[in-house]
């Protein structure tokens, strides 16, 4: 049973050599006194001495075939994807600043040139659009296969 | 620079110094840590496992993760911190891994005392002209006793009689306070003396 009156844990650490001056001190102070106590520090000091100067060494090895072996595998080590190899922090601050630019500017805006193709190629087409009753509603229409009827109609073919 | 290869490098190089080449992908610098590491990891990977095959591939694959994610060491602690705290990171996933074939092994060998089965992986004694086989016993079972203690414990007891890693550094290794490994010191220790105390 712990006596609070014992240093306890701190009479391992003063074994190992772990405690503070002041702590260590005080464990002194009580070991002067205490022959349990100083009983404990002697028989845990014997036991870690014990194990530190018989250490069990474990079996041989072919150091060389070691060292072979973990060469083989540092070279057989999957190299990361792409994606996942580390980018320079600016590099990536760059990269996602021009997705958002293009996320919030770019998609919703075509190129200055497609939309003066889309422009004139419209203005080309708009006497025939002017004969269609239903052109003013076209945005309505979400099947494709009736804007392309439209569209025949209107080059001739029905 | 390749394996193998003549290197400028030299063993007055820290290791922080040369995990900061191994970052940068200095296989020659990989190699020098290698062979001033290589011992002590078998031998702690062993000691924590107590099986040779599985501690020479741990420890391999502790060297591994140091080629992979040097880059990730700030330098802040020393290297040989980082790389313990890595290798025992791994023999404890290892044992928490293979524990259960492990007992069931040692039900269906009809060995009963687990003890036994820790004896029996156990080396011989070391040999000291001057220690009778009496001592050489109590040292076997003290062992043996060390084989027995949690995890954690053991860990703290390995890195103090073996590495001789002070409180600090042994924290640092088992990513705890100070407190606790004293904690874990004691406990393993009060254990260690009612086995010899057995005898």
């Amino acid at each position: 049973m712990t006596d609070a009156r014992h240093p306890d844990t701190a009479l391992t650490g003063y074994v190992t050599d772990a405690l503070a001056p002041a702590e260590r001190a005080q464990v002194a102070a009580h070991l002067d006194d205490c022959v349990d106590c100083r009983r404990a520090v002697e028989e845990g000091r014997a036991v870690l001495t014990a194990l530190a100067g018989h250490v069990p060494a474990p079996p041989e090895l072919d150091w060389g075939r070691y060292r072979a072996d973990l060469r083989a595998r540092v070279q057989a080590a999957p190299r990361r994807a792409w994606w996942a190899r580390p980018v320079p922090a600016m590099v990536a601050a760059g990269v996602a600043t021009a997705a958002l630019v293009l996320a919030i500017h770019g998609l919703d805006r075509r190129p200055t040139e497609l939309a003066a193709v889309e422009e004139t190629m419209l203005g080309a087409r708009l006497p025939l659009l002017q004969q269609y009753r239903v052109v003013e509603r076209l945005d309505l229409f979400e099947d494709l296969d009736a804007i392309r009827q439209l569209d025949r109609l209107g080059n001739g073919g029905g | 620079m390749g394996w193998w290869t003549g290197s400028a490098l030299t063993q007055e190089i820290s290791d922080e110094a040369l995990c900061q080449r191994v970052a940068a992908r200095d296989e020659a610098a990989f190699d020098l840590l290698v062979g001033r590491y290589q011992g002590r990891a078998y031998r702690l990977a062993w000691s924590l496992l107590r099986d040779a095959e599985d501690a020479r591939d741990v420890s391999q694959e502790a060297f591994l993760r140091v080629y992979r994610t040097a880059g990730s060491f700030r330098g802040d602690a020393k290297f040989s911190t980082w790389f313990y705290r890595i290798l025992v990171n791994l023999c404890l996933d290892h044992q928490r891994r293979g524990s259960w074939w492990r007992r069931l092994l040692v039900r269906d060998d009809g060995a009963g005392d687990p003890e036994d089965a820790v004896l029996e992986r156990q080396p011989a004694p070391v040999v000291d002209p001057g220690d009778t086989v009496g001592r050489a016993q109590v040292m076997t079972k003290l062992w043996a006793a060390v084989d027995r203690l949690s995890p954690q414990q053991r860990a703290a007891i390995l890195l103090h009689v073996q590495e001789e890693l002070p409180t600090s550094q042994i924290a640092a290794v088992l990513r705890c306070s100070e407190a606790t490994v004293r904690v874990h010191l004691h406990r393993a220790v009060g254990v260690l003396r009612k086995t010899v105390r057995r005898d």
